[in-house]
């Protein structure tokens, strides 16, 4: 369960980019996570991801505050978390394969190679890459690599996808392939995407948590969105 | 392993900066413990000689001699006298001179002189002990080793303080340099760090590559040095014979357990390179450490 209670976060400068948000995410819960930019959706994820702690407030997640100074354990918060981003973040050096167990190793370094090759095979037939292990980056389309830091950000025992913009560069038809994606693994994992596209926020009809200017101004239970 | 050799192939030219300076300071460090055990275990084996040596004139009687050795023994600053009969010094002369028989055809016990070897209790006695042989009838000249292990003190702690300063500007300015150039590494994998980071990788993992990687530096660089002084040291052997002849061995007494120096012998080679290797690898870890720490904290 994540716990949003009363979170601030203010920059060095003065801008305030939360203010006073809470709200809370269920177990597998999926969640959308809208707003123009500048909103704060990012930071939101970012705050997730422990990047950087809040000005005030508590952010709790499976029963730890990860807002707290004393929190430390960053690391294993982020080995439960899996994130998937607009630019895709696959190392160009790596193949498909490579990349995937990536995300494996860091959270158990003493699995052997065929353990790290059946966990990745399993992950690849989920988003339909069965046969693409061995490629590179360069030798995938957009779409494909979107594909690969899915499967990287699903792959393990990550309970919480975050996804910030993972359709922004893709075309409209790939769009909904990814979007598929995010529906077979929804009620297993948490889910979290920030996006600006209304057509999937709206189609879905998923929990939508709307920001604007740093505040939470809507949390709609099956909603939609308008721009 | 491969990732290794794959990091060295993606980087050639910090592969060579770093092997260099490491190669230099290993080569220097490795020539500077060589040289020191070789004038620590010179003065080992000075120190286990005798300290006043008095050599008497070749008709002086035996009975003479052993009067001027109990005198000796009564004063109480000695703590052993050895008396060397003529034959005596011909048998260790002859033992000496084996492999130049020229030398022993035209020598006789007879031309050698009768001596005493004196230990004294304290440093201190030697002149005393000295001053009183010289002015006894029948001595011809009166060899006094104090001078020469006072020199050798005074080198091997000028040594010992020269090495200690170039041993830590040498590990410093290798620390610095592979630092500098494993930072130029790390920066060109900022995009994995990242990545590792975003997916939870602990500092340690994170580093765990570049640790290894400057590790495996230091092995390169001792293995390259072990080459090159070897060769040297088997250039050099021959010289090297000649110079210690009639030392038979050279001892490390201060070690926890005794090293032979010399003759040459595999045990003392294995644990020089052994140091050396432990220092590449340190210096490596080290330098590969603060290169990635200092990325890490910006």
């Amino acid at each position: 369960m994540i716990i949003f209670d009363n979170v601030v976060k203010r920059y060095p400068l003065g801008n305030v980019a939360l203010d006073s948000v809470s709200f809370e995410i269920e177990d597998n819960d999926f969640v959308f996570l809208v707003g123009p930019s500048g909103a704060g959706k990012t930071t939101i994820l970012r705050l997730l991801l422990r990047e950087y702690a809040p000005t005030s407030g508590s952010i709790i997640v499976d029963d730890t505050d990860i807002a707290s100074k004393s929190f430390k354990n960053i690391s294993h918060l982020r080995q439960n978390l899996g994130v998937v981003f607009q630019d895709f973040k696959i190392l160009s050096d790596r193949n498909v394969f490579e990349n995937i167990a990536i995300s494996l190793k860091v959270q158990d370094n003493n699995l052997d190679h065929t353990q790290l090759k059946d966990a990745v095979q399993k992950v690849l037939e989920m988003v339909n890459l069965p046969e693409k292990g061995m490629l590179f980056p360069a030798q995938l389309s957009a779409g494909e690599l979107q594909r690969v830091a899915i499967a990287r950000a699903i792959v393990g025992h990550r309970d919480i996808i975050i996804a910030d913009e993972p359709t922004g560069n893709l075309d409209p038809k790939t769009t909904w392939e990814i979007m598929k994606l995010f529906k077979k693994i929804e009620g297993k994992k948490t889910i979290i995407i920030a996006t600006h596209n209304t057509d999937i926020v709206n189609s879905l009809k998923k929990r939508v948590l709307v920001m604007k200017e740093g505040k939470l101004v809507k949390d709609i239970r099956k909603g939609g969105y308008e721009l | 392993m491969i990732g290794f050799f794959q990091s060295i192939r993606r980087a050639p030219y910090q592969f060579v900066a770093a092997f260099m300076v490491l190669f230099f300071t290993l080569f220097l460090i490795t020539s500077l413990i060589i040289t020191l055990s070789f004038i620590y275990g010179l003065l080992g084996y000075v120190e286990t000689r005798p300290q006043v040596t008095v050599y008497f004139q070749t008709k002086a009687l035996e009975n003479d001699i052993f009067k001027i050795r109990d005198e000796l023994v009564k004063t109480d600053k000695t703590t052993s006298v050895k008396y060397i009969s003529k034959q005596q010094a011909f048998t260790i002369y002859k033992e000496a001179n084996k492999d130049t028989p020229l030398l022993l055809e035209t020598i006789s016990a007879d031309i050698l002189p009768a001596s005493l070897e004196i230990y004294a209790k304290t440093p201190q006695m030697l002149p005393e002990i000295a001053n009183f042989l010289k002015d006894k009838q029948g001595v011809d000249e009166v060899y006094f080793q104090k001078d020469i292990v006072d020199r050798l003190i005074n080198l091997t702690s000028i040594l010992r303080y020269a090495s200690l300063i170039l041993f830590t500007f040498l590990i410093i300015m290798s620390i610095v340099v592979m630092t500098t150039t494993t930072m130029f590494k790390v920066a060109l994998k900022k995009d994995e760090i990242e990545l590792l980071q975003l997916l939870g990788a602990t500092k340690f993992y994170i580093k765990k590559p570049y640790l290894k990687e400057g590790m495996g530096y230091g092995l390169i660089a001792s293995g390259a040095v072990f080459i090159v002084v070897g060769f040297i040291l088997v250039y050099a052997f021959p010289s090297l014979q000649t110079y210690f002849r009639g030392i038979p061995s050279l001892d490390l007494t201060f070690a926890p357990f005794p090293l032979r120096v010399w003759p040459m012998n595999v045990k003392f080679i294995l644990i020089v390179f052994s140091i050396v290797t432990l220092f590449g690898m340190v210096i490596g870890l080290i330098a590969s450490s603060l290169a990635v720490d200092k990325y890490l904290s910006k």
